[in-house]
């Protein structure tokens, strides 16, 4: 076995297989086909709705992408084609582009910024394409409709629920999520909102930039420097779960109420059925409101510029039902 | 060893004797003096501190292993998926994950021994490979307590023993298993470095590799050898991390190897190979651990964190500087 | 320079040491290793800014602060360890510091210019855009000469400059000297080769431990007069004949008995003396670094070596003998043709690691590069070839590689204040001395040295020349790579000779001259030995 040409494969080798990898994932169109292709009647005009998603590496993108085709699965005359930007700009870019290009009937979006997509998404709309903007705005005002949540809102309730919960006073921990993003900087906004006027003080304040390991440490910080402590207000379900983690080995757990956001079925609603979680807030995806949107933009129905979606408390009492609407 | 102020290992005590300083100034209210808050700092530390053992001993050897992060979150999720969803005892999830850890820095060690792929590079394409197998097998989201029925309903098993076993304290509540889990991963790195002939190896290697092989000592094997352990390594930090978390996360381990690298760095130990020692980068991973929790404790923003963390360690890197004679 | 001194820690270097150069003159600054030639030519050279005593050029007191501080002072310094960096062109290293801009942009055609010109006054014929790091060192010490001459200093520091140049370029060398002396410049010149000495210096101080022992026009001092200066005892002769070593006190065998054979054949009781059993035969051998398709630099070399016997190998720069080594040694893996054998028993060779087993031991022309860990301790550094003999079942035995180290020291006449310090701190003759104890340990059957003297002190050399006589004496085959003749001829029983890696002449000792060695080194004359 010549040594010297191993090195000189395996070099070039490697690189393309690092290449391959990243490009190759990003290149994966999965196209989920949202309808059974055997039972779709003919004399149905066939809509195609090409949707770019930022990233699936959050579970809540995921949700969202599962919302949707759901929702799309009970019509059969749609069809929705999938690509995933893998959080990168560029690339969300020219998957509009590629969508514009190939005529699809319908744009959705969920944006990874506003800035570098509001041009190709306005070049769309001048082709005649509607588009749907999920989640994150874009600038301007060059597209079809805003279908987001508030979490600002959310914020909000969150804060009158914690008031309630608590008569009115008491020690809050807030856990907050990365002060350098939007989420982040509304649900804080949100809450203090929430809290005004009444005597809830917040005596601890960390960002723990949504991961579970950092809330757990800073929950430890808490607790060891303040023994009396009502509530952990935390920014998503997973530094609720850190939070009450460490405050279970410290055995303080049954104390303190402990209140995320976000809702996922497996995470946030099963941390509440399970009693971890006293609270928690769902931050909808907006996926269904997308089709039934789409679906209104494609028979020429008329559409408000944006929708702006409500939340769902899920709490101990009304969690076996599904939780409760908040507008 | 002389324990005067001019060895690396008087300096890095010197730094870790200054945080602690820093933090009985700064001790928020008493709570830096509390037993339970130095427990704490430890077990936060120790999924860090596992990690900068086996890099200690590729960075060592002349190399650097940039992997350790994803294979944290591949072993994590690995480890959840065999614990929690299909029920294995940790007598089998421990070795099993260990093995896994093993061969990712196996495959490491190979490209960068037998290939003559630089180290940097290596690692890099192993960091991406392990992080993509993790997505992989999880399915792209965390590996839990929740597991999902086919009609997208939940149900919800116990934590298995073997997570519970490990995420525990001991002594009355005043020691964490995981602290545990670290301390003796810190003797057996320093086993291997300063008892054993592997690691006499190791240092001539990072020393000079070329006098190393005309001196017969087998280089590729070795440099195997300290990836394969630096990748095991990080498959116990990441069973550590998924039996703390209770879940099995993907996402695990970002930017984990950048912190272990700056442990082992601080402690002492040379990123040019062939100085430097397990006992260093204990000292290393305390001095930035007990920083990271003065700075929790106190509440400190987090622009305030990384700034002041930022000057501390080129700090504690200058007064590292050997002085040249 | 008068009244130096100099400390590192708690370690005098140097102590009350003075120096004068006049102009136009060659001044030879001459002592044994760690005699503290080096430090001083180093705080001349602006590299130790920190030192005590003062330092006069052209009658003002200077004190330089930096390498860059002395260029602007004049002084330029051509460093044993040579300060060029191979992946840049030459040009760029000859004016590194230097370098001609204009608004920050290199004027990288005047540079080559001026490079060009001063390469071609050393006799140099090459393109200064090339990477330094393509030549070989006898040309890289050239490049490091003219970018010293290209400083225009006055006072021009020479340290060892001839130690891996051959024979017509030693002559062009001195040549330039000559020139330089009539352009005014001063010259240090520092070297271990007496013969250099007699020809070129006009006065020489001498150094000891640090202190300055004297200093004498070169007429007044005939070399065994210097010698003793320089050692303070005195040695009749530099390297004594082979007859002597049955006149030798009796030495400690190191090995406790005689070398141990490897592959269990069994021979025991081996003859001392160039008369014994075939040791090491090779056949048709070949070494193709870069590939069988490519030039090998070994080419159907085929000899043997006895027991006891010492094969000295001649050559000059590129003849392929350190190649021969290297790949007798494994280093080049299966990159070899022909056949090896060992006691008459057919061994393949294709890694270090397989050559020690089988007995063979290699040291290196360089210690510093590739024969030692200079971060490593000299128990670290004597013990690695044999750390798996002293550690069973991979768990080190510290107790035991001390003793083993100091063994082998003591062997060497080693001496270090400790046996844990950095062998990076240590002197070079020390060095080597630390280099070739890590092969006494493995018990060779076949010692391969390559230039084991390069850059030592006469008493060093002395001390290795008795312990190459020893070890032939105790059995085991000795080849050796030596540029300098002298030693080539007293110590060798054979010589071979090789030139562009074929072997060119065979001689015995009773044949052995110097013109006929130098002739098949060059490849004119092919009188003994066709191959």
């Amino acid at each position: 076995m010549n040594m010297k040409l191993i090195k000189i494969l395996a070099y070039p080798s490697l690189v393309l297989a690092v290449i391959a990898l990243t490009v190759g994932c990003r290149k994966s169109e999965d196209t989920q086909k949202a309808n059974s292709p055997a039972s779709s009647p003919p004399s149905q005009k066939q809509f195609v709705i090409g949707m770019s998603q930022c990233n699936l590496g959050e579970p809540w993108r995921v949700q969202m992408n599962a919302d949707i085709a759901a929702a799309a699965a009970k019509h059969p005359e749609l069809k929705v084609i999938f690509k995933d930007a893998q959080n990168d700009t560029l690339q969300q870019r020219a998957q509009v582009e590629e969508f514009a290009g190939s005529k699809v009937d319908l744009i959705i979006i969920s944006p990874k910024e506003a800035q570098p997509l509001t041009e190709p998404v306005a070049e769309a709309m001048d082709a005649g394409i509607p588009v749907i903007v999920l989640d994150r705005r874009l600038l301007g005002g060059k597209y079809t409709c805003f279908i987001g949540a508030n979490n600002e809102k959310i914020g909000k309730a969150a804060g009158e629920w914690i008031v309630k919960a608590l008569g009115g006073k008491g020690n809050v921990v807030e856990l907050m999520g990365l002060q350098t993003s939007t989420p982040g900087q509304d649900r804080h906004k949100g809450f203090l909102e929430g809290i005004a006027g009444s005597n809830i003080k917040v005596i601890f304040q960390a960002d723990m930039q949504w991961l579970e390991p950092r809330a757990r440490d800073e929950m430890e910080s808490a607790l060891a420097r303040y023994d009396n402590i009502n509530l952990v207000y935390a920014h998503n379900d997973d530094g609720a779960h850190g939070a009450y983690l460490a405050a279970k080995a410290a055995g303080r757990d049954k104390q303190m109420k402990f209140v995320g956001i976000d809702a996922l079925p497996q995470e946030g609603i099963a941390y509440v059925k399970q009693g971890i979680l006293d609270a928690t807030f769902q931050y909808p995806t907006g996926g269904a409101e997308a089709i039934d949107t789409a679906l209104k933009i494609l028979h020429g129905q008329a559409v408000p510029k944006e929708i702006v979606l409500g939340t769902r408390l899920f709490d101990a009492q009304n969690v076996a039902q599904g939780g409760e609407d908040l507008k | 060893m002389k324990k005067n102020f001019t060895s690396p290992a008087g300096r890095a005590f010197l730094a870790l004797v200054l945080v602690f300083i820093i933090g009985s100034i700064f001790n928020a209210d008493g709570a830096f003096f509390k037993l339970g808050t130095h427990r704490d700092t430890l077990r936060e530390m120790s999924v860090y501190g596992i990690l900068a053992c086996g890099m200690t001993m590729v960075i060592i050897s002349g190399g650097i292993d940039l992997s350790v992060g994803s294979i944290l979150a591949l072993a994590a999720v690995c480890s959840a998926k065999m614990a929690i969803h299909w029920g294995y005892s940790g007598w089998l999830v421990l070795p099993a994950c260990l093995i896994i850890g093993g061969l990712c820095g196996a495959v490491s060690g190979f490209l960068t021994a037998r290939l003559q792929i630089q180290p940097f590079i290596a690692t890099l394409a192993m960091m991406v490979l392990a992080r993509g197998l993790s997505k992989y097998a999880s399915g792209g989201m965390k590996v839990s307590t929740a597991i999902a029925n086919p009609d997208g309903t939940y149900r919800y098993v116990n934590v298995p023993p073997f997570f519970q076993d490990i995420d525990h304290r001991i002594l009355g509540g005043s020691f964490s298993v995981v602290t545990l889990i670290f301390i003796a991963c810190v003797l057996l790195g320093w086993l291997l470095m300063s008892k054993h002939r592997v690691g006499r190896y190791l240092y001539a290697i990072g020393g000079n590799e070329e006098s190393s092989r005309l001196s017969g000592v087998p280089v590729v094997g070795t440099k195997i050898f300290a990836y394969a352990m630096s990748g095991m390594f990080a498959a116990m930090a990441g069973i550590c991390q998924a039996a703390q978390e209770q879940q099995g996360d993907p996402e695990a381990g970002v930017g984990y190897e950048l912190i272990a690298i700056a442990m082992v760095v601080i402690g002492g130990t040379s990123l040019m190979g062939g100085r430097g020692g397990m006992g260093l980068t204990l000292l290393g991973v305390l001095t930035i651990g007990y920083l990271d929790k003065i700075l929790s404790i106190n509440a400190v923003p987090e622009a305030g964190r990384l700034v002041l963390t930022g000057i501390i360690i080129v700090i504690a890197v200058l007064t590292q500087r050997r002085r040249r004679t | 320079m008068t009244g130096i001194c100099k400390d590192f820690g708690r370690t005098t270097v140097l102590k009350d040491v003075q120096l004068e150069v006049r102009s136009g003159e060659v001044h030879v600054l001459a002592g044994e290793n760690g005699a503290g030639k080096s430090t001083l030519i180093k705080i001349l050279a602006g590299i130790h800014a920190d030192f005590q005593g003062s330092i006069h050029i052209n009658g003002l007191e200077v004190r330089p602060k930096s390498p860059l501080d002395a260029n602007h002072l004049g002084v330029a310094v051509i460093h044993q360890e040579l300060s060029l960096i191979d992946s840049l062109s030459v040009a760029d290293n000859i004016f590194l510091g230097r370098t001609p801009t204009r608004h920050g942009f290199v004027l990288d055609s005047v540079q080559q210019k001026l490079a060009a010109q001063w390469v071609q006054q050393l006799g140099l014929d090459i393109d200064t855009r090339r990477h330094v790091g393509e030549f070989t060192i006898a040309v890289r010490q050239l490049i490091e000469i003219a970018k010293a001459l290209s400083q225009n200093a006055k006072i021009i520091v020479m340290d060892e400059p001839t130690s891996a140049l051959n024979a017509p370029e030693v002559e062009r060398l001195f040549a330039l000297i000559q020139s330089l002396k009539a352009r005014g410049c001063g010259i240090v010149y520092i070297t271990h080769k007496m013969e250099e000495i007699a020809r070129i210096a006009d006065r020489i101080t001498v150094l000891r431990d640090g202190k300055w022992i004297g200093m004498a026009p070169a007429s007044d001092l005939p070399i065994p007069k210097l010698i003793q200066w320089m050692i303070g005892r005195e040695v009749t002769e530099p390297a004594p004949e082979r007859g002597c070593v049955e006149d030798q006190p009796q030495r400690v065998d190191v090995f406790g008995s005689a070398p141990l054979p490897r592959s269990g054949s069994g021979s025991a009781g081996l003859p001392v003396g160039p008369g014994g059993r075939q040791r090491l035969k090779v056949e048709n051998f070949g070494v193709f670094p870069r590939g069988f398709s490519k030039k090998p630099a070994v080419e159907n070399i085929s000899f043997s070596v006895r027991s006891g016997e010492i094969l000295g190998i001649a050559g000059l720069q590129g003849s392929g003998a350190s190649e021969l080594f290297h790949g007798l040694f494994g280093d080049f893996g299966s990159r070899t043709r022909g056949e090896i054998y060992l006691d008459e028993t057919r061994v393949s060779l294709r890694s270090p690691q397989k050559a020690i087993e089988a007995g063979v031991a290699l040291l290196t022309n360089d210690r510093k590069a590739t024969g030692l860990v200079l971060s490593l301790s000299i128990v670290a550094n004597a013990t690695l070839a044999g750390l798996r003999e002293l550690s069973p079942m991979g768990w080190r035995q510290p107790g035991r590689e001390l003793t083993a180290a100091k063994e082998m020291a003591s062997a060497m006449n080693l001496r270090a204040a400790s046996m844990d310090m950095e062998v990076g701190f240590l002197s070079g003759g020390n060095q080597q001395k630390v280099a070739i104890a890590k092969w006494l340990q493995i018990r060779p059957r076949v010692l391969l040295l390559d230039e084991p003297t390069r850059g030592i002190d006469i008493g060093a050399k002395q001390e290795i020349y008795q312990r190459m006589r020893e070890w032939a004496g105790q059995g085991i085959a000795i080849l050796l790579i030596t540029s300098e003749m002298p030693e080539l001829l007293t110590l060798s029983d054979r010589i071979l000779v090789m030139h562009r890696g074929r072997c060119t002449a065979e001689f015995s000792r009773q044949e052995a001259a110097p013109e006929k060695i130098l002739a098949a080194a060059m490849g004119t004359a092919m009188t003994n030995r066709q191959n």
